[in-house]
């Protein structure tokens, strides 16, 4: 067995590519610099209405009575709209239906919609909501997930506020404990986090001739939007199109509530009115309402023996979901997938809850559950090498998930990955120097300075894995003259995702990239291939991209065959030339293929689709494979800690990621670029803040995210160890930049201070707190 | 009232009202879509423009502030149906992703290369640190203001 993967490992490494690899920049990027990338905020009609909801400013209560007498009064005022003027099922939950779309007698967080105004201007219809009376019967509340778990809290629902309880166990933890030499306890916690895409939610809606309507919009996923529009509507889904625009950053929330809120807002009144409408959110808007990270509180239990082998480990993890469950079911599944880090250990206990308070809801954010797994789990073993007066480093290297390994639920490692990932940022960080130099110039400086170097190693599974149904259509088509069109429902956000799927075509066609087009995403032009999230666009997504290229290659090959005549499995495309591979000499270019091909009647468009093997595992216990696939990394923060400001610097991150496959290493540099920036910001600065439910942080300058002087140096290392689910074997990797910086830098600032780390973000008082600790022993 | 302006070397007249922003007459008058609104409160960077070759944030600026002034945004920098070197250098370096913030980034940089003609990386950060980049693509437009800076550009 281990000799046929081999094999298969070598021919994928070994096939000559002639696209997939070069470093392609994104296709709209000369839209992007010049002003014309057309985003939805773009396209407004001139007589358009606009939209926005009346918003709860309490957090939990009844709504007695709502009084729209003043603002029904304001001029320009087109319509008032409540739950009772909803043709069709009041509810918005991206998945699950708890959410209504318009509250009807109860609020369960600050900032939920009641009412929708409509307007001919922005203005008369803030004024109008200004004016709206809204009388409440405050209720009893709960912000703290743990207090919400217990049996007399205030529940958030009519059911009890735990809303998923999710177990692993794998060997027997007890009978590890007893084995164990040492045994270390802490409770780690994380915060949530908002990672406020550049574009605020927008969602622009036109009544059709027929009786439909289109929206336009900022969105991951145009296919669950026309599913709630509909459905809120009550039009059937045909009578109900929705197009991407380009979309200003995702990260997780536009897959989620919000994209669905604004195009069903002015879907309503487009509806209502017969005109079209537009619902644009305001920042401060958007932040309170988009899908949160969530919050975690997770204790980790961990033995080992006195050489560091790790024996046994046991969690409990806490996810605070908010008011509504979004997607924090499936966040509390990855969460605990990857609770005991990227080791293997034989005896392993978890218990994850989802729980409901009365927070703004968390939901989908890149990452998904990873980031807060990895904090807890990478900080514990640090605190485990102290306790054992070892390296942090050669700790984890004695624990590693290697080939043959068996992860927590029990599922074989199949690749080296990880193992490549920390052997090279083992010797490109120059660790074992730093780590040395770090600590004397601590012990000798007299200045305000620390210094800190820390690890963090991570696995990740691939694409949706237990979250859903892995599969993608993607459609390519070629036109008389050559041209390629590639038609998809997966989306770009600014992921990259698009420029992928060009290159997978272009080379499956042996044609040049400025051949092959991306339609912009339409649910009246393509099927629904899944949802955009999970990193799963190249991976999955690529597959069925090089199914329908390759159709339509295998198709044209018989056609080239007789037009050089030689048999067809010697015709060979490459570049836009088509030829005989023992006499590349008798050649035709592509077109001339093409055209023949239509002269003979053959259609040249194909639907390509892909599903990942279904995965499988126990609810019990969790064991089985969860996952596909596996992308791995492995990261070296160094940090200066000033202990009389309290500010934390990330000097330099070191990371390498096994990414399966380069496709294109400029989306990469970006994505890896883009997910250490971000995971910094939540390491060091990001804390989204619920007082007593009620949003304090709802703009730039209170809820700060990194900028241009905050970004460390990056130096990383892309390993190609191939997958066996993604296209030419790449794995996921989107998301998963953004998982190890919090682990990294919280144990590099660990180190600085000498005093064990538990919470982020790392924010000055914070810090301040720990020097004061550090002083203290 | 009217006022005059000149954005991207044209000349306008405008009929405004006086709390009108910048933001609003430029994209919805005169049809300047690259200003993009990230926040509203002068906090993202997103709808800077230059004002007499000053970056301003156009959401912060009443539009009679802008009398009389000229106004450059991307669509502004092309010469010839060429790229401005900025503009090629984005590019390049793969700067661009969700592509949002780039307007304004672009502009913020021009800013900077035309008051001073070799700033330090330093100084490029710092004029940077005005707009947010939630894609994180901060080192790549750092290497881009640093390329033209150099020549690297045609």
């Amino acid at each position: 067995m281990a000799e046929v993967e081999k094999q298969v490992e070598r021919l994928l490494n070994s096939k000559d590519f002639v696209v997939i690899g070069k470093g392609i920049a994104r296709v709209d990027s000369l839209e992007a610099v010049t002003g014309r990338l057309a985003f939805t905020g773009d396209l407004l009609p001139s007589n358009v209405l606009y939209v926005r909801p009346v918003r709860s400013t309490v957090p939990h209560a009844l709504i007695k009575d709502i009084d729209f007498s003043a603002a029904k009064n304001i001029p320009g005022i087109v319509g008032i709209y409540t739950w009772r003027d909803i043709p069709g099922i009041n509810d918005a939950g991206s998945l699950i239906p708890d959410r209504p779309f318009l509250a009807v007698d109860k609020v369960r967080h600050y900032g939920e919609a009641m009412a929708i105004i409509a307007g001919e201007r922005p203005e008369a219809v803030d004024e109008a909501i200004g004016l709206v009376r809204v009388e409440y019967e405050r209720l009893p509340a709960v912000f703290d997930p743990v207090e919400a778990m217990k049996p007399d809290a205030p529940k958030v629902h009519d059911k009890g506020n735990i809303c998923r309880h999710m177990k692993i166990r794998k060997g027997d933890v007890e009978k590890g404990f007893q084995e164990a030499d040492v045994i270390i306890e802490n409770t780690y916690q994380t915060e949530f986090i908002d990672s406020v895409p550049p574009e605020p939610e927008i969602g622009l809606a036109s009544p059709d001739q027929d009786g439909g309507i289109t929206c336009i919009g900022s969105m991951q996923n145009p296919f669950d939007v026309r599913w709630k529009v509909a459905d809120i509507l009550g039009l059937p889904q045909e009578k109900v199109r929705v197009i991407q625009a380009a979309t200003g950053g995702g990260f997780g929330p536009k897959s989620d509530e919000t994209p669905i809120d604004v195009c069903a807002y002015a879907a309503l009144v487009a509806y209502k009115t017969g005109r079209s409408a537009v619902s644009i959110m305001t920042r401060d808007e958007a932040m309170v309402t988009q899908a949160k990270r969530h919050k975690f509180i997770i204790k980790n239990k961990t033995g080992a023996r006195s050489d560091g082998r790790l024996v046994a480990w046991e969690s409990t993890l806490i996810e605070d979901t908010g008011a509504y469950i979004s997607k924090g079911h499936l966040v509390i599944v990855r969460a605990i997938f990857h609770c005991a880090g990227p080791y293997d250990i034989p005896n392993v206990k978890a218990d994850g809850y989802c729980v409901l308070t009365n927070n703004t809801f968390a939901g989908s954010t890149r990452g998904f559950g990873a980031p807060q797994a990895f904090f807890a789990a990478e900080r514990q073993m640090d605190e485990l090498a102290r306790k054992l007066g070892m390296d942090p480093f050669e700790l984890r290297l004695k624990n590693l998930l290697r080939r043959g390994s068996k992860t927590i639920t029990s599922a074989e490692i199949e690749d080296d990955g990880l193992a490549m990932c920390a052997e090279w940022v083992y010797n490109n960080s120059e660790w074992v120097r730093k780590r040395r130099e770090y600590e004397e110039f601590n012990r000798k400086t007299r200045g305000p300075i620390r210094k800190g170097i820390g690890v963090a190693m991570i696995y990740h599974g691939n694409t949706l894995g237990p979250e859903g149904e892995d599969f993608a259509y993607v459609d390519v088509s070629v036109d008389k003259d050559g041209k390629v069109s590639v038609r998809t429902g997966l989306t770009d956000f600014g992921t990259g995702a698009a420029t992928g799927l060009l290159m997978i075509v272009a080379e499956e066609l042996g044609v040049t990239l400025d051949k092959v087009r991306m339609e912009r995403p339409d649910t009246s032009k393509v099927q629904n291939p899944g949802p955009t999230v999970a990193s799963r666009v190249t991976a999955i997504g690529g597959r069925a991209a090089q199914e329908a290229a390759s159709k339509i290659r295998e198709k044209l090959k018989g056609v080239a065959a007789e037009m050089l005549g030689c048999p067809s499995e010697r015709v060979v495309f490459r570049e836009g030339r088509v030829y005989d591979s023992e006499n590349p000499e008798n050649k035709v270019s592509f077109e001339e293929v093409v055209s023949q091909a239509y002269r003979i009647g053959l259609e040249l468009k194909e639907t390509g689709y892909y599903i990942a093997p279904p995965t499988k595992w126990d609810e019990e216990t969790g064991q089985g494979k969860p996952y596909n696939q596996y992308t791995y990394g492995a990261e070296v923060a160094e940090v200066e800690v000033d202990v009389e400001t309290g500010l934390v610097k990330v000097v330099r991150i070191t990371c390498a990621f096994d990414v399966g496959r380069i496709v294109n290493p400029i989306g990469l540099k970006d994505v890896v670029h883009g997910g250490t920036i971000m995971g910094m910001g939540q390491a060091i600065m990001e804390r989204f803040i619920h007082e007593d439910g009620i949003v304090l942080t709802d703009n730039f300058s209170t809820y700060w995210i990194p900028t241009a002087v905050d970004s460390p140096e990056i130096i990383y290392h892309l390993i190609e160890s191939p997958g066996p689910a993604g296209a030419y074997g790449a794995k996921a990797m989107g998301e998963i930049p953004v998982v190890p910086p919090p682990a990294a830098i919280s144990n590099a600032v660990a180190h600085a201070l000498g005093v064990p780390v538990k919470q982020i973000p790392l924010t000055p008082d914070r810090v301040l707190e720990l020097v004061k600790r550090a002083g203290e022993t | 009232m009217k006022i005059r302006l000149q954005v991207n070397g044209v000349k306008h007249e405008v009929e405004l009202e006086g709390h009108e922003r910048l933001i609003d007459i430029l994209r919805e008058k005169l049809g300047v879509k690259s200003v993009k609104e990230g926040c509203g409160t002068g906090e993202c960077g997103m709808c800077a423009v230059l004002v007499n070759g000053t970056p301003m944030l156009s959401c912060l600026m009443l539009a009679v502030q802008a009398r009389g002034k000229k106004i450059t945004t991307v669509e502004g920098l092309e010469e010839d149906g060429k790229l401005h070197p900025l503009q090629k250098a984005f590019i390049e370096t793969g700067a661009v992703q969700c592509g949002f913030c780039i307007p304004g980034a672009i502009i913020v940089a021009k800013g900077l290369i035309d008051r001073k003609r070799r700033p330090s990386r330093d100084e490029i950060r710092r004029a940077l640190r005005s707009v947010l980049c939630r894609c994180g693509s901060y080192l790549m437009f750092e290497e881009a203001v640093q390329m033209v800076v150099e020549g690297r550009v045609e």
